[in-house]
């Protein structure tokens, strides 16, 4: 290939849009294809339907590179095609793959017979494979977004997993460059290995923050402190400076817990042993409710009266996602109990409870609060002052799970200040 | 875990408590007809399991209407004779339900179904019983679960403690009854053994609210406190003038297989949220208030 390749990326939900700008951004004319032509006229309007740091900047800067489109036609001019809608799971964290084999099949027809086709989105092994067709090259790439850095991953991956039929085969020539631009290991292997490195990774890393959660609560009854005990395991080369040691309330988002749940499934298909896998879920199950059970610790157990202030809503900070939100999750069971809630980019009308007043500001939320719980850790709580807090709230008690405050100062501010792994 | 049919409170139409002579169900009834209409209570006089007639004779005294409570045991049940005989008993049960099948059905079961190293233990922990009484009980659940087709809740209690309780097993009951006679509290070893205890009373308002809810599922019955036999035997002994003594004596064996057991009680902040169970100092102090009175009234 003497020109270079032109990319495409249909399904214009969080991982499509930010795989695309990234593929914008490495200098290749990138069109971005929806069938929805409203959710196309919004993004041509600049409106983005998702919130990720860095992704509106990177997206003007390579504005002239990009189009939008709901114009089949289009995909027929495209070298390699990425079919990457987010694929939605139900409470079980069973993937829902209607949504990516309607979408799959509407490319098939519109793309050129060279073309190249790769799937991006989240699949169970066995997926790539099953959906061959004479005459057509339908590869599989492992996607590793994670909320609030997703940019930042998809600008810079660690390495890039290709499945394709023979990996002793070399990559089509346009995937080829196109990953080439990216300079890091390209990894060809076959569709259920990298499949199954999807789940692997997913894997690793819900292993690490069971440790984390497991021995942070015991810390939070033995007297330790997870904070001085994480940097030490990552001095230890076999677990790494990027391990994820931070506890939190359990697994969340969805995407780990659709990859335990397909380990699951696939290990009672087949008859291999999953009790680890389970054990990761049981214990993720467990830290979740950890605010609900201090709450009623400190505050609800015997509690006549109380009002709890709420600070974040979306399930992460730096995304306006609040699918398995921790927050809505504790929320649902504080129904005897006035809240006050407050998040910068969520209102506060998303939260079903009977007596719930939706603050202006984070100190709003707090005001005569006897419990205050820090749910998602937004930048600007992390800014908020404990004196301020505290001459603020009528009770103590600060639940702050992610650490957002500086827990010297709330202490000293005079508040009953709890966190994940310190007792 | 319990999902509730009725999101409001509703009072059944008529509440039937089976085994309202015990313990546990006597105060059952009476924390029904503390909220509601009088409930029936039937006791072996009116009903006896065992009998050739045991199933028919329930089976008269039911009406698809009802919520049923059933508490009827032999407890705890220790030999295979026992065991054998609380089967028999819930299969009376299922064959009264069988022909006059209750709108509720709610069975007061045990932790001691659960496996003993399951800690901390949750509803959705191992039913693997290693005693004869949590066999017994979890025996009795699959029974239940097989013949009754209708809305069916499980109360696993822990440890229950109360004025009126008969038996003296290790702990508050025993400590209390030692201490009243001006005998040393007996502990073994150290008491560092750590359970959860919890007053009859909250137990019965549990199953008032079971039946209002008509909840369907397994719900501990447990504080999430769990104390040791010692700090048990310290409160008790305070109660006393002058303190009563505490004496350690050997075991009477090796340490029981069951060293701790601490409940995570979760499952029930979220179903009741605005439930709490008396602290275990208040309760023992109730309870000991309580036999002072009792006490006071037999021997004017």
């Amino acid at each position: 290939m003497t020109t270079s390749p032109r990319i495409a990326y249909a399904g214009m939900t969080h991982l499509g849009l930010c795989s695309a700008v990234a593929a914008a951004s490495k200098g290749f004319s990138t069109l971005c294809f929806d069938p929805d032509a409203a959710l196309v006229a919004r993004l041509n309007d600049g409106d983005l339907p998702i919130v990720e740091p860095g992704v509106e900047e990177l997206l003007h800067e390579n504005r002239l590179r990009i189009g939008f489109s709901s114009d089949r036609a289009q995909l027929a001019d495209c070298d390699v095609i990425y079919v990457a809608p987010d694929v939605p799971t139900d409470d079980a964290a069973q993937s829902d793959i209607t949504g990516l084999d309607l979408l799959l099949d509407d490319v098939r027809r519109n793309v050129s017979p060279d073309a190249v086709m790769v799937v991006l989105s989240q699949v169970p092994p066995g997926f790539t494979r099953a959906r061959q067709q004479p005459g057509q090259q339908v590869l599989y790439q492992v996607e590793t977004l994670v909320f609030g850095r997703a940019m930042e991953r998809a600008i810079a991956p660690e390495r890039i997993i290709v499945g394709c039929p023979d990996p002793s085969e070399p990559l089509p020539e346009s995937l080829g460059a196109f990953l080439g631009s990216f300079e890091c290991p390209i990894l060809p292997m076959r569709f259920e290995s990298a499949e199954l490195t999807k789940v692997a990774i997913n894997c690793c890393l819900v292993a690490s923050i069971s440790v984390a959660n497991t021995l942070a609560e015991l810390c939070e009854r033995i007297g330790g402190d997870w904070g001085e005990i994480a940097p030490a395991l990552k001095l230890d080369k076999r677990i790494g400076d990027y391990a994820y040691l931070t506890p939190g309330l359990g697994i969340a988002g969805g995407n780990l817990e659709r990859d335990l749940a397909t380990v699951i499934k696939l290990s009672k298909e087949f008859g291999t042993d999953c009790g680890v896998i389970q054990a990761f879920g049981a214990n993720s199950a467990h830290r979740k409710d950890w605010v609900l059970r201090k709450l009623h610790e400190t505050v609800l157990d015997g509690a006549v009266s109380a009002t709890v202030g709420i600070l974040g809503l979306a399930y992460k900070e730096n995304t306006h996602s609040v699918k398995n939100s921790p927050s809505l999750a504790l929320i649902r069971y504080l129904a005897p109990w006035p809240i006050r809630v407050f998040d910068p980019i969520i209102p506060g009308d998303v939260v079903n409870h009977p007596n719930v007043t939706a603050a202006t500001s984070a100190i709003d939320a707090a005001r005569d609060v006897d419990a205050l719980a820090i749910m998602t850790p937004w930048p600007e709580f992390r800014r908020l002052r404990c004196r301020d807090l505290a001459a603020i709230m009528r009770g103590r008690v600060v639940l702050d799970p992610y650490h957002a405050l500086d827990s010297v100062a709330a202490r000293a501010a005079g508040l009953d200040y709890r966190t994940l792994g310190v007792s | 875990m319990l999902i509730h049919q009725y999101a409001t409170p509703k009072a059944p139409k008529r509440i039937v408590v089976v085994g309202a002579g015990g313990f546990v169900g006597a105060t059952i009834l009476r924390a029904f007809a503390a909220v509601g209409p009088p409930p029936i209570g039937l006791t072996r006089r009116e009903v006896d399991l065992l009998a050739p007639d045991g199933s028919n004779a329930l089976k008269a005294r039911l009406a698809p209407d009802d919520a049923v409570v059933f508490v009827s045991a032999i407890a705890p049940a220790k030999t295979v004779a026992q065991l054998m005989a609380n089967l028999r008993m819930a299969e009376a049960a299922c064959a009264a339900f069988a022909y006059v099948m209750p709108a509720h059905l709610l069975y007061i079961s045990s932790d001691a179904i659960y496996a003993d190293d399951a800690n901390p233990v949750t509803e959705y922990s191992p039913v693997e019983p290693s005693t004869m009484h949590g066999m017994m009980h979890a025996a009795r659940e699959m029974m239940f679960r097989a013949e009754y087709r209708g809305p069916l809740a499980f109360l696993r209690p822990t440890l229950i403690y109360g004025a009126d309780d008969p038996h003296s097993g290790y702990g508050p009951n025993r400590f209390r009854r030692q201490a009243a006679k001006g005998e040393p509290i007996t502990i073994f070893g150290d008491g560092e053994e750590r359970r959860d205890h919890v007053v009859v009373e909250d137990v019965a308002r549990l199953a008032v609210r079971i039946l209002y809810h008509r909840s369907a599922g397994a719900l501990n019955a447990a504080s999430g406190v769990a104390t040791s036999f010692r700090d048990v035997a310290n409160i008790v002994a305070a109660q006393f003038v002058p303190r009563a003594e505490i004496k350690s004596v050997p075991r009477p064996g090796p340490r029981p297989h069951l060293a701790h057991r601490f409940f995570d009680i979760t499952g029930l902040h979220k179903i009741f949220p605005d439930f709490h169970f008396e602290p275990l100092a208040e309760g023992l102090a109730r309870v000991h208030w309580q036999a002072l009175q009792a006490r006071s009234v037999e021997s004017p």
